[in-house]
C-alpha cells in the first residue's frame, strides 16, 4: 500500500520529465526564424491585449455596475434617511388634559404634519398608541387610552388619511414615557405616540 | 362619609352566629368581646430537622391563627407538660385551647401530622374528649400547606365558617420596563412566584372558582384575553376569535360559575362596552351600548348582576346592571372619580376606590343601608380592592407612586398588614382556589 502510494508521485515526476525532455528540441528549428520569435510576441501580445481590453472592459463594467449599485444604495439610503427624518419630524406626541381625550388646539398642527407626512409617503402606515398618567385606575385608563388613540385616529381620517393606514392601541397607564410623579411628567405621559408600522 | 366602625362587629358576628358542624356542639365559652386563647406547644417531631419544623410549621400556623381574627396565640411562659395535670398551668397563661401536634416523616418522605385540641378551661384537669382530633398527610414540602389547613379547620370548628389561611392572591408585577407578568403569593406572603412568562405586558388577572386563570396579554402586539379552558390546563387565547376585530379587549372577569367571562370591548369610535363571552360556545352578548367608557366589570355572587365603572354622566362612577344589561342604576353618588368596584362574596357590599386630592382611598358601599363607608385614609394612594373569601378583609395596592405594594385591611381600616415586600404590584385577586 505504502509502495503504491509512493509510486504515484514518482510516475508524475517521470511524466513531467518526459514532457520537458520532449519540448527541449523545439527551440532549435525555431532558431532561424528569430524575428518570427520576435513577431511571436505580438501574436501573444495581441491575445494579451485582447484579454487586457476584455479585462478592462469587464472591470469598467463591474466598476460602473458597482458605482450604480452604490449610487442606488446611496439614493435609497438618502431616501430612507429622508423618510426617517421626515417621520421623526412629523410623528410627534400629542398630549391631553387629565381624564380628557379631546384634541387640544396646540396639537392640531402636529396632527396636520402627520397627515402631510402620510400623504407624501403613500406606503407609510402608523400605529397610534394612547397613554395615560398614573393617577387613574388601571382599568379605566386602558379605556381612556383607547379613546385617546381613536380621537387622534378620527382627527387624521378627517384630514383625509385613509383609515387602513392607521391602527390604534391603548396601553393605559402601563407604559409611562417618563418616570416622574409631578404635573410635568403626568402631562408628558398623557399622550398619543405615533410609530411607523 | 362615615368611618366604618364595624371592625369589631365583623370579628364578633361570626362568633355570635357560630354554626358548628351538626354533630358537634359549638365550642365557645370565651366571653363575648375577647379572643379565644390558643397555645401551640412545640410539636413532637420525628424525621425532620427542628429548623424545618419551626419555619415551615410552627411559625406558619402561629401566624395563620393570629391573623385569622378570633384567636389570641399564647406565646409566653408556657408549661412544659401537656397532660391533664398541667391544664391549670395552661389556663393561668390565658389558654383555652391547647393544641398538641405530632409530626412524623417517613424515610420515603411521607408526612403525617396529628393534632389534638383540648379545651383546658372546660377540662378542669380531667381527661376529656378533644375538641378537635385530626390527622393530615402529605409529601415532603407539604408542611406549610398542612399548617394552613389546620388553621382553617380550627377556624371552622370555632366559628362555623371556613378560614382563609389556605388561600392565595393572584396579582400583576412589573418584571422590567414595559414587562409585566401574572404572579401569585400565599395569603401569608410566602410562595411568591410568576404564573406567566411572556416577557410582555400581561395584566388584569381574574381567577375562576376552580382556579382557572384569565388575563390580558399584549404578547402578540394588540391586547388579547388569554387563560385556561380547563383547571390546570394550558394557557390559550380565549378572545377575540382569530380574524379582524374592530376594537381592543380588556378587563376579563370570570362569572361565579366559571362559564362566562365579562370583558371590555372597544368599538370603532373609541368607546368601550361591557360584553359577556360564553367561553364554551364563543357567543358574545353586549350589555352596554353607549357613547362612553364602560369598564371594570365585577359579578355579584349569584352571577345575575354586574357592577362596572362608566363615565356616561361625566366623570367615572360605579353603576350596577343585570347580566343582560337591563336595569342600569348609579351606585356612587359622592366624589368626582370612583371606580374599581368589587362585589363582596356574600353580595351585601361593594368595595371601590374614590379619588380625592390626587390619590385614591378604599370605600365600601353597603347595599342594605345604601351608604358608603371610607376604609383607608392614608397619605398613600390605595387602589384595586379585592375581597377575602371570608369577607373579613380586603387586599389592595398602596404605596408611593411607582412603588405600589400589596396590603390587606380589615373593614375598620385599623389592622393593616403588608402582604409581601414586593414593589411594582397591581390588580390583586384573592381566591380560595389552588
Amino acid at each position: 500500500m505504502r509502495f503504491v502510494r509512493n509510486l504515484i508521485p514518482l510516475s508524475v515526476i517521470l511524466t513531467l520529465g518526459v514532457g520537458v525532455a520532449c519540448k527541449k528540441p523545439a527551440p532549435a528549428p525555431a532558431e532561424p526564424a528569430q524575428p518570427a520569435a520576435v513577431a511571436a510576441p505580438p501574436v501573444t501580445d495581441d491575445g494579451a491585449q485582447k484579454r487586457a481590453e476584455e479585462d478592462a472592459a469587464r472591470r469598467k463594467a463591474e466598476a460602473d455596475a458597482e458605482a450604480a449599485r452604490k449610487a442606488a444604495a446611496a439614493a435609497e439610503m438618502a431616501r430612507q434617511n429622508k423618510f426617517k427624518a421626515d417621520a421623526e419630524a412629523a410623528l410627534k406626541d400629542i398630549n391631553f388634559e387629565f381624564d380628557k381625550s379631546d384634541i387640544r388646539e396646540v396639537d392640531k398642527a402636529k396632527l396636520q404634519a402627520i397627515a402631510d407626512f402620510l400623504k407624501a409617503n403613500p406606503d407609510a402606515k402608523i400605529q397610534i398608541a394612547g397613554n395615560c398618567d398614573e393617577r387613574g385606575t388601571v382599568e379605566y385608563n386602558l379605556a381612556l387610552g383607547e379613546r385617546r388613540a381613536h380621537a387622534a385616529q378620527n382627527y387624521l381620517t378627517g384630514l383625509g388619511v385613509a383609515e387602513a393606514r392607521l391602527s390604534s392601541i391603548s396601553y393605559g397607564k402601563e407604559k409611562p414615557k417618563v418616570d416622574g410623579h409631578d404635573e410635568e411628567s403626568w402631562l408628558i405621559n398623557r399622550n398619543c405616540q405615533f410609530t411607523l408600522q | 362619609m362615615k368611618k366604618l366602625v364595624l371592625g369589631l362587629l365583623f370579628v364578633l358576628a361570626p362568633l355570635l352566629a357560630a354554626q358548628a358542624p351538626p354533630s358537634q356542639e359549638v365550642v365557645l365559652s370565651a366571653s363575648a368581646g375577647s379572643k379565644l386563647g390558643i397555645a401551640l406547644p412545640y410539636p413532637k417531631a420525628a424525621g425532620l430537622p427542628e429548623a424545618t419544623v419551626s419555619s415551615e410549621f410552627q411559625e406558619v400556623l402561629s401566624k395563620d391563627l393570629d391573623e385569622a381574627g378570633p384567636f389570641a396565640v399564647i406565646q409566653k411562659d408556657l408549661p412544659a407538660a401537656t397532660d391533664p395535670s398541667s391544664y391549670q398551668a395552661w389556663v393561668e397563661t390565658g389558654t383555652q385551647w391547647l393544641l398538641t401536634t405530632t409530626i412524623n416523616r417517613s424515610a420515603g418522605g411521607d408526612l403525617e401530622v396529628m393534632i389534638q385540641v383540648v379545651d383546658v378551661m372546660a377540662a378542669q384537669g380531667r381527661n376529656v374528649k378533644p375538641v378537635v382530633s385530626k390527622r393530615y398527610t402529605g409529601k415532603d414540602g407539604a408542611l406549610r400547606r398542612i399548617a394552613h389547613k389546620i388553621s382553617d379547620d380550627l377556624m371552622a370548628r370555632l366559628t362555623g365558617e371556613q378560614g382563609v389561611a389556605s388561600t392565595r392572591i393572584v396579582f400583576v408585577r412589573e418584571a422590567g420596563r414595559g414587562i409585566k407578568e401574572i404572579y401569585q403569593v400565599d395569603r401569608d406572603g410566602a410562595n411568591a412566584f410568576p404564573l406567566t412568562a411572556f416577557k410582555s405586558l400581561t395584566i388584569s388577572p381574574t381567577v375562576a372558582a376552580d382556579g382557572r386563570l384569565a388575563y390580558v396579554t399584549y404578547k402578540g402586539g394588540a391586547p388579547e384575553i388569554w387563560g385556561q379552558r380547563v383547571p390546570g390546563g394550558p394557557h390559550v387565547k380565549l378572545y377575540p376569535p382569530s380574524g379582524k376585530v374592530e376594537g381592543h379587549c380588556f378587563c376579563p372577569s370570570w362569572s361565579p360559575d366559571g362559564k362566562r367571562l365579562a370583558l371590555v370591548q372597544g368599538d370603532r369610535r373609541g368607546n368601550t362596552d361591557i360584553v359577556v363571552l360564553d367561553v364554551a360556545s364563543g357567543r358574545v352578548r353586549r350589555l352596554t351600548d353607549s357613547n362612553c367608557i364602560n369598564t371594570d366589570p365585577s359579578w355579584n355572587p349569584a352571577g345575575t348582576q354586574l357592577a362596572f365603572t362608566s363615565d356616561r354622566e361625566g366623570g367615572p362612577q360605579v353603576f350596577l346592571m343585570g347580566d343582560d344589561g337591563s336595569n342600569v342604576r348609579r351606585l356612587t353618588q359622592e366624589g368626582t372619580y370612583n371606580g374599581s368596584p368589587a362585589w363582596s362574596p356574600s353580595g351585601s357590599m361593594i368595595a371601590y376606590v374614590s379619588r380625592f386630592e390626587g390619590k385614591f382611598d378604599l370605600f365600601v358601599y353597603k347595599l342594605g343601608e345604601g351608604k358608603s363607608y371610607q376604609i383607608t385614609t392614608g397619605i398613600a394612594s390605595s387602589e384595586s380592592p379585592s375581597w377575602s373569601p371570608d369577607e373579613r378583609r380586603i387586599v389592595f395596592t398602596s404605596g408611593s407612586r411607582g412603588g405600589m405594594q400589596l396590603y390587606t385591611t380589615d373593614l375598620s381600616g385599623n389592622t393593616l398588614h403588608k402582604l409581601v415586600s414586593l414593589d411594582g404590584c397591581q390588580s390583586p385577586k384573592w381566591t380560595r382556589s389552588r
